[in-house]
């Protein structure tokens, strides 16, 4: 596999080669032949419910965030491509990635002209600082996690009501600039500005949850209509004229159509009877045999950036003993858990915390019958020995997995390994959307659960950082993604190492995730079972399916039903 | 009967109240359910999740919580949910209820006419095989779990047998509204309908034949027949005619509750966005506000069907009314 | 949950118990022997003549043999693992192969045909000596589980009905034997009972009581045991059965021959040892089979909220909520365990209908 970040960081400092424009051409005759051929017609998706409020810079769902890319824009984005040509950032409504200067910490964007919102107001300056305020003042979930490093930004998120960002956030109306300082250089900072939450929308925008009720926004698509009881429909933005191909294009279908209710098993019948076009909802484990050789040609698979894994709370017994928890990821068949989710072509087993495609991606496996580069089987004598010799032998494990038929399995899976190596488990199951929550939460006291990670960008921190790190472990709070509990001195002072030289030199800060990679798992706070793909059923009319590996979502703008 | 009626309107004032303290109550005793953490998003900061808490209300004292979501769901009507925010509460329910009415209504067509066919079939061929036949297919109708009935029907409507002749008319799950399809209205609910409704046929069947069998042994049955009016006029015009108190009672009970939002597993199978599907759904996600909506509207039916079947069982009983 | 309109919101015809509504008062004897049999002489003692007319009931004395049969299976269902099948229904068994007409086929089937998705549980093998009804996704015997869930289902039935009965006697009477505010406490009690959503007080008693273990005194309930469950099903039905108690105990109190007593001066406790209670037996012994049967269908809806049985044990609910993912590729996972649920409950119903005619109470009611 290439390493896509190294793509990244040379689009960002030579944006536009001129092979690349050479291409670029080619593929926009291409792409009218192709627009004239399949533009128009309505997209039937089905979910099976809601993914809560409309506003992009609070909606957290994967649900939406499949969808807002093509009716907002930010500053950048990720290319609107499938694969790994997606994880590429390119301008969007600024008209070049921005000058970096003063050693990282000032970003200079210049604004696009000629382009309009959904409801006819052209796009200013003005709109870039009031959209930034609003992260704030409507209490974005990230606004303390992702864009607390702009300048004035403690102020805003100390008092939301109040925020300005003064110094932050600078417009120059004449010269459509936007100059953002940061307290100190981020990295990463261009792949949040490509986020959701960093759309911009229209000045006007209430400072608050719009919740069911549209923002405008830039895009091709706008919203028309919502009720989380029934449906989300979003149609062509009138207003729109497409100012990047590869950053914004024109979107084929005229209408899409989301409807909520159905069960996953009704979403399967629903397209395979033709009553609808794309499901969102991954089908059930068991109907994959059905859909793999009936409907193979409808069937897309797609990897993501994710990982599925079993957090070992290191503050608790018996998991505070290094040798259990080597035991632990001993003992686990990763085949198991890979079956449960839908066999070898579905997800790959994994004996670390960072995916495949990101940069400081070495692969390796520590525990397991032999060690090396793959993972080869499971180890049980030698994690009985480890359970004897750590002195945990017959203690209580409670494993706590969310009501979802994989997380069942593997659950139950899980009890029967762990009785074997000399625990007496028990596995309980909790309502899945309590279950995130509850087992992040120190105060309820979770050995050992099942859950998934899914990046919300490509960089190796948003996995290592935020399910390892120090600062992501808050005892007693929802909110502390670092489920272990796991915080090493030594391990964090290396990843912030590593954040800093990111923006200086990629690959040396890939080297150094890569050993952060490594150290962590010689600790076992977690073990990792597998690297998941989506696996999407369309209808036979769905043409072009591409599927974003950076956005871990559907490239809808490029798929046609006609 | 006016202090009577008052006292009842009290009790069920109370009843209501209790239900929705109750609910209250578990909801914040429950571990993990704090829903600012969910509202907020995963790996929100600190700051953002007290922001949070404190714009939806959630640092206050529960009876103050509790005031506030009173308030907002009886006097100001703008309650809205957790999950999905902005939703308002009370317009989500009045929206859901056409797609339950629809729903109600056909199935309690049916399971009434096919209540009364069994019920006067076994009465009449009562101590014979039919009756013995009769009662054992109700027994089984009864004992059917309908959310297994429902996928089952699924299973063979929308997939094995989908594309025989016999189930091939049968469109996408989910409702269409009425006024935009008649037809389709109708192809969209009929399955449902059959599905919740063949377990209160069979109920309604042998309880429409145990009446009867019942008021055979009056002695104004025997009566007629020493009269000699003919075996189907005393079952028809007589028989039935007293028996069907118990029948139409029940059905009282049984639509209300229904109504209420009680065809819920029915709704879910079906993808029916019904008041049922509603309170499934808010439970599912704890979505505090939709749960005590929904809770209390059906609550409200069933307390007031409990109401009108005692009112009316006072007015028929005089030895209680005295009391 | 049986019917729909099951106890979310109270629907009083919840699962199969005909008649005995709350509101309402008991229906009436559906059997013609009766009558007859009232004809009769006396016999010796209500329960002995109550016994033979039951034995007299074909239908009651088929239902009661279905029934036998069924708690004798489920007695033997270890027999039947280890000897017969010679499968452990407990543990998963992801590896595991088993001979087929003289070839090995392994218990769970990687799809190989078409994109090679997904992993299928084997089939029913119609062999009694193996994974008859199939596997389920851990490679379990479903055949062998189904057997070992009649006895956790049966169990938790039976304990149910009774903790649901002795509760609702006491409340039954209480309430109508004394009356005044404490009947009006107790009722509205009843009331809120009734109308309160069960779904939200097992998903919150799932998380509260499930990851937790509950100590009083010497006992642990581990959140393993079935008495979660037992608690559960025992609690929500309690004013199915003590409303029509009360109204029975209300009845019997305004009697002529109570009146009597209390005019006497007889103490209360006496009038209640010797007039109320025996009468309230026999409308008890009417309820058992009947709420046999309803919580076996609360068990199979408590199971789809993860709250019955817990992994790796089994119930009939269990395995028809590890069947529903299966529906569409192994549909006999969950269609076995639902028609042993229909059979049983249609049998506990006729036999209920045969205990109510042998034992009905409505006649010695009558002042």
């Amino acid at each position: 596999m290439p390493t896509p970040i190294r793509k990244i960081s040379r689009a960002m400092t030579v944006p536009l080669a001129v092979g690349l424009l050479f291409q670029s051409a080619q593929a926009a005759e291409n792409r009218d032949a192709l627009m004239s051929a399949h533009r128009g017609g309505t997209v039937r998706l089905v979910s099976k419910s809601a993914g809560g409020t409309i506003d992009p810079h609070i909606n957290y769902a994967p649900l939406y965030w499949n969808y807002f890319p093509g009716v907002y824009d930010g500053l950048v984005a990720f290319r609107k491509a499938g694969g790994a040509e997606s994880l590429t950032v390119v301008p969007d409504l600024a008209e070049a990635l921005p000058k970096v200067e003063n050693d990282g910490k000032t970003y200079v964007f210049t604004l696009r002209t000629g382009i309009t919102f959904s409801n006819g107001k052209a796009l200013g300056p003005e709109d870039v600082v009031a959209s930034f305020r609003r992260i704030f003042k409507v209490s974005s979930p990230t606004s303390g996690t992702w864009f607390n490093g702009i300048v004035g930004a403690e102020a805003c998120l100390a008092k939301p009501a109040d925020c300005t960002l003064d110094g932050g956030v600078i417009a120059d109306a004449s010269s459509r600039t936007i100059t953002i300082n940061l307290t100190a250089p981020d990295a990463e900072f261009l792949y949040k500005l490509a986020m959701p939450h960093a759309s911009i929308l229209p000045a006007e925008t209430p400072p608050r949850d719009v919740g069911i009720d549209p923002v405008p926004g830039t895009g091709p698509y706008a919203f028309e209509s919502y009720d989380p009881n029934k449906a989300l429909v979003w149609a062509r933005n009138p207003h729109f004229r497409e100012w990047s191909a590869e950053a914004q294009p024109d979107g084929y279908a005229d209408r899409f159509e989301l409807s909520f209710g159905l069960t996953a098993d009704a979403q399967v019948n629903a397209i395979i009877n033709d009553q609808a076009d794309v499901m969102i909802d991954q089908p059930p484990a068991t109907r994959l045999a059905e859909i793999g050789t009936k409907f193979a040609d409808q069937v897309h698979l797609n990897p993501q950036l994710a990982l599925w894994y079993l957090p070992l709370n290191v503050n608790l017994p018996p998991f505070d003993n290094l040798k259990a928890r080597q035991a632990v990821a001993l003992a686990v068949d990763l085949k198991a858990a890979v079956n449960f989710f839908g066999g070898r072509n579905l997800a790959t087993p994994t004996c670390q915390v960072l995916p495949p495609d990101l940069e400081g991606y070495r692969k390796f496996c520590l525990h397991t019958r032999n060690p090396g580069e793959k993972w080869s089987g499971p180890d049980l004598d030698k994690a009985k020995d480890l359970v004897k010799a750590s002195g945990t032998a017959g203690q209580p494990v409670t494993i706590l997995v969310e009501d979802s038929d994989v997380a069942r399995n593997i659950g139950a899976y899980l009890q029967s390994v762990l009785n074997e190596i000399g625990y007496a488990a028990s596995v309980k199951a909790i309502s899945s959307n309590i279950h995130y929550g509850y087992i992040q939460n120190s105060n309820n006291k979770v050995q050992i659960s099942v859950t998934q990670w899914y990046g919300d960008y490509p960089a190796p921190s948003d996995f290592l950082n935020v399910l390892l790190g120090c600062g992501s472990f808050r005892k007693g709070s929802d909110s502390s993604p670092n489920i272990s509990g796991f915080c090493d001195k030594p391990l964090q002072a290396k990843i912030d190492r590593a954040l800093a030289l990111q923006s200086t030199d990629a690959a040396a800060a890939g080297t150094l995730w890569a050993e952060i990679d490594r150290e962590a798992m010689e600790q076992v706070p977690l073990v990792p079972l597998f690297n998941p793909k989506q696996v999407t059923l369309v209808s036979k009319r769905v043409g072009n399916y591409q599927y974003s590996t950076a956005t871990n979502a559907w490239a809808f703008t490029l798929g046609w039903v006609r | 009967m006016l202090t009577i009626l008052l006292q009842r309107l009290a009790q069920m004032a109370f009843v209501m109240f209790g239900i929705s303290v109750m609910v209250f109550l578990i909801f914040f005793a429950t571990p993990g359910s704090d829903p600012a953490a969910r509202i907020a998003g995963k790996n929100a900061a600190p700051e953002t999740l007290a922001a949070v808490r404190h714009d939806f209300g959630l640092d206050q004292s529960l009876p103050v919580q509790y005031a506030v979501m009173m308030k907002k769901l009886f006097v100001t009507g703008d309650l809205v949910s957790f999950v999905n925010r902005g939703l308002k509460v009370v317009p989500a329910i009045v929206e859901a209820t056409p797609v339950t009415l629809s729903l109600v209504f056909g199935a309690a067509l049916l399971w009434v006419a096919g209540g009364l066919a069994i019920g006067i079939a076994a009465a009449a061929f009562r101590g014979r095989l039919i009756d013995r036949l009769l009662m054992i297919l109700s027994l089984t109708g009864v004992a059917i779990p309908v959310f297994w009935l429902g996928e089952m029907t699924n299973l063979l409507s929308q997939n094995r047998l989908h594309d025989t002749l016999f189930f091939s008319w049968v469109p996408a799950l989910g409702y269409v509204p009425f006024a935009e399809d008649p037809l389709g209205w109708f192809k969209a609910l009929l399955l449902p309908w059959f599905t919740l409704a063949l377990g209160f046929i069979g109920l309604y069947g042998r309880v429409l034949r145990a009446s009867i069998v019942e008021i055979y042994q009056e002695d104004f049955i025997r009566t007629a027949r020493a009269k000699g009016l003919s075996e189907s006029r005393i079952l028809l015009r007589h028989a039935l005619r007293m028996s069907l108190v118990p029948f139409v009672t029940m059905f009282g009970l049984d639509f209300g509750a229904l109504v209420g939002g009680g065809a819920l597993m029915t709704e879910v199978v079906f993808g029916l966005n019904g008041v049922g599907k509603l309170t499934y759904d808010s439970l599912q996600s704890l979505d505090l506000p939709v749960i005590m909506a929904s809770v209390l509207y059906a609550s409200f039916f069933v307390v007031v069907a409990n109401a009108l079947v005692d009112i009316a069982y006072l007015m028929l009983d005089p030895r209680i009314r005295s009391n | 949950m049986p019917r729909d309109a099951a106890k979310t919101t109270g629907n009083p015809s919840a699962g199969g118990a005909e008649g005995f509504r709350p509101g309402e008062r008991q229906p009436a004897s559906t059997d013609l022997a009766l009558q007859e049999e009232m004809l009769d002489p006396p016999a010796p003692s209500p329960w002995v003549s109550a016994f033979r007319s039951l034995l007299r009931d074909r239908a009651a004395v088929c239902a009661a043999a279905v029934l036998m049969i069924i708690i004798g299976a489920s007695v033997l269902a270890p027999a039947y693992a280890r000897f017969v099948a010679g499968v452990d229904p407990f543990s998963s068994n992801l590896e595991g192969e088993i001979l087929l007409n003289g070839e090995s086929v392994p218990v769970l089937q990687p799809s190989t045909e078409g994109l090679g998705l997904g992993v299928i549980p084997i089939g029913p093998t119609w062999q009694v000596n193996g994974y008859f009804l199939g596997a389920d996704e851990q490679g379990r015997d479903v055949m062998a589980r189904l057997l070992y869930g009649g006895r956790a289902t049966l169990l938790i039935g039976g304990l149910a009905t009774a903790l649901t009965l002795t509760l609702a006697a006491a409340i039954g009477i209480t309430a109508g034997f004394f009356g005044g505010w404490i009947d009006q406490v107790l009722s509205r009690i009843l009331d809120i009972l009734w109308a309160f959503p069960i779904y939200l007080l097992a998903i919150s008693l799932s998380i509260v009581l499930l990851t937790a273990r509950i100590e009083i005194g010497p006992f642990v309930i581990d959140s393993g045991s079935l008495v979660i469950p037992i608690a559960i099903i025992g609690i929500i039905y309690v004013p199915y059965v003590a409303r029509p108690i009360r109204g029975q105990v209300l009845a019997l109190r305004r009697s002529e021959f109570v009146m009597a007593a209390i005019g006497l001066g007889v103490p209360s406790h006496r009038i209640l040892l010797r007039d109320i209670l025996p009468n309230v037996v026999t409308t008890l012994i009417v309820f058992v089979p009947l709420m046999m049967a309803l919580n076996i269908s609360t068990e199979t809806a408590l199971s789809f909220l993860s709250l019955g049985v817990q992994s790796p044990g089994a119930s009939w609910g269990t395995i028809i909520r590890d069947g529903q993912s299966l529906l569409y590729s192994r549909p006999w996972v969950s269609t076995a365990p639902g028609l042993v649920i229909i059979v049983t409950i249609v049998a506990l119903n006729i036999l209920g209908d045969g205990v109510r005619d042998a034992f009905d109470s409505r006649s010695k009611l009558r002042p």
